[in-house]
């Protein structure tokens, strides 16, 4: 693309220069790197000494801007590198940041604004007040769309193997909106009533809040919203997809994997068919998991939002070849057929009765086939979770004892920390070092256990320390019943023979589309991956049925990209904005005493009531600002908004460059003795003029630490200006005159009010601008010629201004005020030079962009063709800003002219 | 009378809004710094079905290179057939011109809402071009 002129930024400066040569015919690319240009000018209340409506001078000029048949406005973007070329033309690098709406169907309504769960500080309002994460910038905003602030993916769904946008529902549940919340989980996964009971939760491990005080129970908040959501709704709200696809798809296994991928494919309109070979479906998360944990009706009205879509379930079917079903009608099958097999210790007396493996003995008792373990004495293998549900379990069924053994020490056990807790507590003994060595019997029954004890030697491979034997030390333990719990295989034997397999019974497949060796076949869960988690699986199966889906439309797959999010937010940046949260406490699922959970198969924790829920949300701290719950997405009516949209890199081929990077405003935290960010009542300029802006956040002016209206109110001039304690001697030019005006404008927004200026000196040069000065003295606001040392704060909230009387007598005195506005300086934009090569863009001592011959040829640089134009070049007022920009325009228009004649 | 230009670029065009409807839209374009043809001059009138066709034929005789009509569509809170009633009055005044010698085709007659800005400026556009292919 091919301009004749970059004029970078959209300021006054930047517009000017850009109608200027527009008009001059000239093509011109503004780039401006908020979302709308104005600048700073926009945002102001009224402009000195005409006192003009700020809005009203600069909304024209915006207008013309935008609408001028020459100039290209390409706002919420950066130019990142200017290069000079030989032919004296500028090769340009430019990042346009994507608002993630499209901005030709984007019509400025707003109805995003309302839709949005999550709050944030309002830029454009000094952030003196919030403003939602969709946005319109401000009303005069040019062009007027809108903006939805995303600082990345925010940890929690970021750590959530499925992509469960966590953020989103818990945004959702905050604002009271439960069934969208719902709605949500369900876009990612399917099985929300299951995950609620017994996922183990990656997002919480990774909750920033986990850095405050305690991470959010995440998991409760979506146990309050399933349970709210069944109970309202017994039965799923919809039914299949109307447009059918004509293929169909077999998916072998009903786990967490099969259920997630045949009910993501079914949303596509393809036909499913599971196929199950115990007699019901549900997979581990009914024949592993034990009920009280995940209680049967949950995971029956789970499966129920797969089944609605109109996938049929056939149970009792052993699938023994998978080629056959692709032959026998099926388009495509996906194998989750587990890990359902236990590994054996491979000791003597496995055979016995009595010694049975943990899948079984599982899958037993939660089909209801054990009825009682009374008196009987059990023993469970293993250190894993698959060792302690089996023993939770026993001990529920009637066991007189129930013995963990363990080949290393609790703090090695591999199972979740709190589920050993908790068997702990009910009454589970915990055998540590010990070593089955064999199983003893007799007439072929178990009558008990031979043990070794075992002590820890030197770490292994896997860094754990080694068991290792205590010469002599055996023992026999008495037991009815042994549960080997060491491990899980996936039962996938059957298809060794069509499948690559790698040795350990897994099957191979492509990390990224999930598909086997064989075409048209994929597979997911644990038969991939080994014994995994829930949530892990259900990820499986939703990836699994993106690549099936594109591989049944004959795409080619490797280039599809799955779940493409944002990088995750850096948690130590959101601690320490948020660094003044109040401390609330977590709130946590409340579990039954461990006397009362033994007493039978009951669910033994209690979900969150209402209150605990939204409070608990509460405590979220927004870290990715937005929280993808698509609220905004739904509720425009132009369907403008795309979260997958992304920044976009543009070259472009330029004449000449005009630099009008306008300023930054001095921090006045940097001056320490003055307050500012310790002390509620102490504000600068900018948001005084915010308060008193026609756009203004309050209805009246109020100071922050009540709302009262002030009544005597101090200025402190030169604050970041003149001061070489902060390496910037230079006078800003603007506060003095900026003060005068805001000044007159309270006194008559608050005629009552008391308004005192603390000068070194008053700096009114310009034209009308002494008058403008005498105005302000008229109009009884008061003169204090002395430096303000300190302030200091008082009991009300007013403040204490230590300051020099030189006009009155001298010496140090002290004045209390209600309110003090800190007249801020201007300070050089460090970005300017940046944008070329380092060095190359000569700048001032004071890093303000250089101006050769300042006096004769303003506008020039020292670069031939790259002009500036306004407070790059040096702290000017805005009737000069104009000036400056004529004259930046002028010098462009003669460099171009001089180009074209030189061929 | 259509071949007079009076020196100015660009074809003269009448353009007869409506007070509540059409005419904020056109005004819209100009507080917008939108561009279009500088030989474009308005008459808002209370209802585009009151326009006369004899006032479109004593137009182009005056010297104007065509006259536009900037109906309100279905947004009139009190007229909900404006179309079909603006319609006819374009019908007669079209009749009246060729009658009179004069090409049809410079009375156009499109639905300008209260913010129709761009859609405007587009039709301008596009009535410029047809004119000067007229008038050439």
């Amino acid at each position: 693309m091919n301009y004749d002129v970059l004029v970078v930024g959209g300021g006054i400066a930047g517009m000017e220069s850009a109608l200027n040569l527009g008009d001059m015919g000239y093509k011109v690319l503004l780039v401006e790197k908020e979302p709308s240009i104005g600048g700073k000018m926009i945002l102001l209340s009224k402009v000195f000494p005409t006192l003009d409506c700020a809005s009203c001078i600069s909304t024209p000029k915006m207008a013309g801007t935008s609408h001028h048949p020459n100039i290209t406005m390409m706002v919420h973007s950066e130019p990142e590198s200017i290069v000079p070329r030989e032919d004296g033309r500028f090769q340009v690098r430019v990042r346009n940041h994507t608002n993630y709406v499209n901005p030709s169907a984007c019509t400025g309504c707003g109805e995003c604004t309302l839709a949005c769960t999550v709050a944030s500080p309002d830029q454009y309002n000094a952030d003196l007040v919030l403003k939602r994460a969709a946005h319109i910038p401000f009303p005069q905003a040019v062009p007027k769309k809108a903006v939805i602030e995303r600082a990345g993916t925010s940890p929690c769904s970021f750590a959530c193997p499925a992509g469960v946008k966590a953020h989103g529902y818990i945004a959702l549940v905050r604002a009271g909106r439960y069934d969208e919340a719902f709605a949500l989980h369900l876009e990612d996964a399917p099985l929300v009533g299951s995950l609620s009971r017994a996922c183990y939760a990656p997002c919480e491990g990774n909750c920033t809040r986990g850095g405050l005080e305690a991470p959010l129970s995440i998991r409760g908040v979506k146990r309050f919203l399933a349970d709210n959501y069944y109970a309202a709704h017994p039965e799923p709200e919809y039914g299949p997809v109307e447009k059918r696809s004509g293929k169909k798809i077999a998916v072998v296994g009903s786990g967490p994997a099969g259920l997630s991928a045949a009910y993501f494919l079914a949303k596509e309109g393809h036909d499913v068919t599971i196929l199950e070979a115990a007699p019901a479906p549900g997979g581990m998360l009914r024949y592993g998991i034990p009920a009280y944990r995940l209680p049967r009706e949950v995971l029956d009205r789970d499966i129920k939002n797969v089944t609605a879509l109109g996938v049929t379930i056939q149970v009792n079917q052993r699938v023994k070849s998978v080629k056959t079903l692709l032959q026998g009608g099926f388009d495509s099958v996906f194998l989750s057929v587990g890990t359902r097999e236990s590994q054996k210790l491979r000791v003597p007396g496995e055979d016995l009765e009595g010694v049975i493996g943990c899948m079984e003995f599982l899958s037993a008792a939660n089909a209801g086939q054990i009825a009682s373990l009374k008196d009987k004495s059990v023993i469970v293998i293993g250190g894993g979770n698959s060792a302690i549900d089996p023993a939770r379990l026993a001990l529920r069924l009637g066991a007189a004892k129930v013995t963990i053994l363990y080949r290393r020490t609790r703090s090695e056990m591999p199972a979740h920390d709190w589920e050993v807790q908790a068997a702990l507590e009910e009454g589970v003994h915990l055998a540590e070092l010990r070593s089955p060595l064999q199983f003893r019997g007799e007439s072929g029954r178990l009558q008990g256990l031979e043990a070794q004890q075992m002590r820890l030697g030197e770490p292994d491979a896997s860094g754990r320390r080694k068991p290792v034997p205590v010469d002599g030390a055996i023992e026999t333990i008495p037991a009815d019943l042994a549960i080997v719990s060491i491990g899980l295989k996936p039962s996938t034997a059957g298809f060794a023979a069509e499948l690559a397999c790698q040795k350990n019974g897994r099957l191979e497949v492509n990390d990224q589309t999930l598909e086997t060796s064989v075409s048209g076949i994929f597979a997911g869960g644990d038969a991939v991956t080994g014994p995994s988690m829930i949530v892990q699986a259900i990820g499986q199966g939703h990836r699994a049925a993106f690549y099936i889906n594109h591989y049944l439309q004959g795409n080619d797959l490797a280039s599809q990209v799955f779940n493409d999010r944002l990088p995750a937010v850096n948690k130590e940046e959101v601690l320490i904005r948020e660094q003044g949260a109040t401390l609330r406490p977590r709130a946590s699922l409340h579990e039954m005493a461990p006397a009362e959970r033994v007493r039978g198969i009951v669910e033994v924790e209690q979900g969150f009531t209402e209150e605990q829920a939204r409070a608990e949300a509460s405590r979220c701290l927004d870290c990715g600002v937005c929280s993808e719950c698509s609220a905004c997405v739904r509720a425009c009516p132009s369907s403008a908004i795309d979260l997958s949209l992304r920044d976009r890199e543009i070259e472009v081929d330029v004449g000449a460059v005009v630099m009008a990077s306008g300023f930054k405003l001095f921090n006045a935290r940097a001056k320490k003795s003055l307050g500012y960010g310790r002390f509620p009542n102490v504000i600068d300029a900018m948001q005084m003029d915010r308060i008193i802006a026609p756009t203004r956040p309050y209805n009246s002016v109020l100071r922050p630490s009540d709302g009262k209206v002030p009544d005597n109110i101090a200025y402190v001039l030169c604050t970041g200006s003149r001061d070489c304690t902060l390496d910037n001697r230079l006078c800003s030019r603007v506060c003095c005159m900026y003060s005068l005006k805001q000044a007159q404008l309270i006194m008559g927004a608050v005629p009552l009010a008391d308004i005192t200026i603390y000068f070194i000196d008053i700096r009114a040069f310009g034209k009308g601008y002494e008058e403008f000065y005498q105005q302000a003295r008229d109009m009884g606001v008061s003169f204090v010629k002395g430096k303000v040392a300190q302030i200091d704060q008082e009991e009300n909230g007013n403040l204490s201004l230590t300051y020099e009387d030189i006009e009155g007598g001298g010496g140090r005195r002290k004045a209390s005020h209600d309110l003090v506005v800190l007249s801020v300086g201007l300070l050089a934009n460090p970005v300017s030079a940046g944008l070329f090569a380092s060095g190359q863009l000569g700048l001032d001592p004071f890093s303000y962009v250089r101006e050769p011959e300042e006096d004769l040829e303003p506008g020039r640089t020292n670069i031939p063709g790259v002009f500036v134009a306004g407070t790059a070049a040096g702290i000017r007022d805005i009737p000069d800003t104009i000036l400056h920009s004529g004259a930046a325009a002028a010098q462009t228009a003669a460099y171009l002219q001089s180009m074209r004649s030189r061929v | 009378m259509s071949e007079e230009h009076s020196g100015r670029s660009g074809p003269r065009i009448l353009v007869f809004s409506t007070n509540s409807i059409s005419d904020p839209g056109i005004d819209l374009a100009g507080s917008a710094h939108m561009h279009y043809q500088p030989g474009v001059v308005t008459i808002p009138v209370p209802c585009s079905s009151g326009i006369r066709p004899t006032w479109v034929l004593h137009a182009i005789e005056a010297g104007f290179d065509g006259v536009f009509i900037a109906a309100d569509g279905t947004d009139c809170a009190l007229v909900p057939d404006c179309t079909k009633r603006t319609g006819k009055i374009v019908d007669a005044a079209q009749k009246l011109l060729k009658e009179h010698g004069h090409d049809p085709r410079r009375l156009k007659m499109a639905a300008i809402c209260s913010v129709c800005a761009e859609s405007f400026v587009s039709h301008m556009e596009k009535l410029s071009t047809d004119l000067e292919r007229l008038n050439s």
